[in-house]
C-alpha cells in the first residue's frame, strides 16, 4: 500500500518546492503629504503594517502645520503648551540637531518658509525687507522643551513658530522601526515618500537595492544616480528638485537657509544620509532616522565643503549614535560617496555623472 | 531468485497517474501562468478601500470620486492608467500605465491610491525602492 502511495506523496512534496516565496504584509497610506508604504515579512507582519499606517496618520494629526487643530498649529498660535510624548521628544531632538549643525538645520525656520508660500502652496517671492524682519524669529535655541508629568512642556520665543517638515519623516521612520522591532519583523521596509527604512535583508537574503533618484531627471522614475545595497539602515534624501516654483524665470526650491531666509544655494542638488538602525539610546530619544532627516536638510544647506567637514568630524568622534555616511550630488555633475558606502554603492554609468569616493 | 511480480496496471495506478498529471498542471499554472492574470487592483480614498477587482476583469473605464476630485481609470488585462483627473497636480496621469505587482498610482490632492497586488517578484537586477 505504501509503495503505491509513495509516488503520490512524492508529488505532493515536490509541489511544495514550486510554492511561491511567502507574501509580505503591506499597507499604503497618504500622510504628511507623502505616500508611505510599509512592507513586512515574518513575526506579526499584518499587525505591524496596520499599526504603522495608523500611527503615521496620528503623527500627521499632531505635526501638521496646515491642519488648524494639530498640536503644532496650537503650539504656534499659543506660543507655549504641554504637548504629547511624540511631539515633545521630536522637538527635543530637533533642538539637539539644530545645535549640532550650528543652526544649519533649524525647526523654527517656519516664518521664513511661510513667506515663500511653502506652507500653503501659494508661492511668492517675498521682498528682502520682509525676510530681514523675519530672520530674528529663526532661532531654535530660543525654544525650551522640558519633560513634564504628562508629555512635555514647550515654550517658544516671542513670535516664533515651528515647522517639523525637515525632520518629521525621519521620526516617522524611527517609529516604523520601533513597531517592526516590537512585532518581531524579520525583514521589511518602510518607504516614506522618497526616504526609506530597510529592515533585515530581502526575502532572497540579499541586501535591499535602493536607487538614488537622479536630481537632474526628477520626473523619470527609473533615472538613477546610483544604487545603494543596504541592510538594517535608513536612507534619507533632501533635494532641491523635490519642491519648487518658478517666478520670473528663476527657480526657487523649498529648502530655506535659516541664516538668509532664501532657498539654499549651496551647489548641491541632492544629499542622502545613510545610517544603521539601532535601539533607542534612551527611551525618550528617537533613533537614527530622525538624525538622518535633520542632517540631510542641514548638509544640503552647508554645501559640499562644509558637509564633508561635518561628516569627517562626526566620523572621528567615534560616537556610534552619530555614525552616518553620505551621497552628495553636485550641480556641476559629480556624485560624492563617503568611504563607508563605497562598497555598497553602484554608480549608474548611463547618468553621465563623475563619481568620487571621499574619505 | 524471487520472480518479478506480474506488472499490470491496477485502478490505483491510474489514480496515481491522474494525480501526477493534475499536480504537474497545477504547478505549471502556478509558476508560469499566474504572473499576468493573478493581479488584483485595490483602490483606496483617504485610507478607505473603495474598489477591488482582478485585472482580468472586463476591460473598460472606471470612475472614482475622491477628496472632491474625479479620476477615470482605463483598465485592461495588461495594466491600468489614469486617463483623466480634475486634480491640480496631474501626477496620477503622468505616472502612466502600471502593470506589475507592487506598483501604484497615487493622487495626493485626492488622497487616492490605486495599487496592484499579486505574486511578488524578486527583482535581482532592478531596485526594490527609489529614494530622493
Amino acid at each position: 500500500m505504501l509503495k503505491r502511495f509513495f509516488p503520490l506523496l512524492l508529488c505532493v512534496l515536490l509541489t511544495a518546492c514550486a510554492a511561491p516565496a511567502p507574501e509580505p504584509a503591506q499597507q499604503q497610506v497618504i500622510a504628511m503629504s507623502i505616500v508611505m508604504t510599509f512592507t513586512a515579512y515574518g513575526g506579526e507582519a499584518e499587525a505591524a503594517v496596520t499599526s504603522a499606517a495608523e500611527q503615521m496618520c496620528a503623527l500627521e494629526a499632531s505635526f501638521s502645520r496646515t491642519l488648524p487643530d494639530s498640536e503644532v498649529s496650537r503650539l504656534n498660535v499659543q506660543g507655549r503648551g504641554t504637548v504629547s510624548r511624540n511631539l515633545g521628544e521630536l522637538l527635543q531632538a530637533a533642538g539637539h540637531y539644530c545645535a549640532s549643525t550650528d543652526g544649519a538645520f533649524d525647526f523654527t525656520v517656519a516664518p521664513a518658509a511661510s513667506a515663500w508660500g511653502f506652507t500653503t502652496d501659494h508661492f511668492q517671492v517675498p521682498n528682502p525687507e520682509e525676510l530681514e524682519a523675519l530672520l530674528p524669529l529663526v532661532d531654535g535655541a530660543a525654544v525650551t522643551v522640558e519633560n513634564a508629568e504628562e508629555g512635555y512642556d514647550v515654550v517658544l520665543g516671542d513670535g516664533q513658530s515651528v515647522d517639523l517638515g525637515g525632520i518629521a519623516k525621519g521620526y516617522a521612520a524611527d517609529l516604523a522601526a520601533d513597531i517592526f522591532a516590537a512585532s518581531g519583523i524579520e525583514r521589511g521596509k518602510a518607504e516614506l515618500g522618497g526616504n526609506i527604512l530597510v529592515w533585515g535583508t530581502r526575502p532572497d537574503g540579499a541586501p535591499w537595492r535602493v536607487g538614488v533618484q537622479d536630481p537632474a531627471r526628477p520626473g523619470e522614475p527609473n533615472a538613477l544616480a546610483g544604487v545603494l545595497e543596504l541592510e538594517n539602515a535608513y536612507a534619507i534624501t533632501s533635494g532641491s528638485y523635490q519642491r519648487f516654483f518658478e517666478a520670473e524665470g528663476k527657480i526657487y526650491h523649498h529648502i530655506i537657509d535659516p541664516s538668509t531666509g532664501y532657498p539654499a544655494d549651496s551647489g548641491l542638488t541632492s544629499v542622502t544620509i545613510v545610517a544603521n538602525t539601532r535601539e533607542r539610546p534612551e527611551p525618550d530619544r528617537p533613533g537614527n532616522g530622525t538624525m538622518c532627516d535633520a542632517y540631510s536638510t542641514a548638509l544640503f544647506i552647508m554645501g559640499e565643503e562644509k558637509a564633508l567637514d561635518f561628516w569627517r568630524t562626526h566620523q572621528q568622534s567615534g560616537l556610534y549614535e552619530d555614525a552616518f555616511d553620505l551621497v552628495l550630488i553636485t550641480s556641476d555633475g559629480r556624485v560624492l560617496v563617503t568611504a563607508g558606502l563605497a562598497d555598497r554603492f553602484t554608480p549608474d554609468e548611463t547618468s553621465g555623472y563623475v563619481y568620487e569616493t571621499v574619505s | 531468485m524471487k520472480p518479478f511480480p506480474e506488472l499490470r496496471p491496477a485502478p490505483w495506478d491510474l489514480a496515481v497517474v491522474a494525480a501526477v498529471l493534475t499536480l504537474a498542471l497545477f504547478c505549471g499554472v502556478m509558476v508560469w501562468g499566474g504572473a499576468a492574470t493573478g493581479l488584483t487592483a485595490i483602490v483606496t480614498a483617504d485610507g478607505e478601500e473603495i474598489d477591488r477587482f482582478p485585472l482580468s476583469a472586463p476591460a473598460g473605464e472606471r470612475t472614482y470620486s475622491a477628496g472632491g476630485y474625479t479620476l477615470t481609470a482605463d483598465v485592461s488585462p495588461d495594466g491600468i492608467q489614469i486617463t483623466a483627473s480634475d486634480c491640480p497636480t496631474q501626477d496620477c496621469i503622468r505616472t502612466g500605465r502600471i502593470s506589475r505587482s507592487g506598483q501604484s498610482i497615487v493622487c495626493l490632492p485626492a488622497r487616492f491610491i490605486l495599487r496592484l497586488e499579486g505574486k511578488t517578484e524578486i527583482n535581482s537586477s532592478g531596485v526594490d525602492a527609489v529614494i530622493g
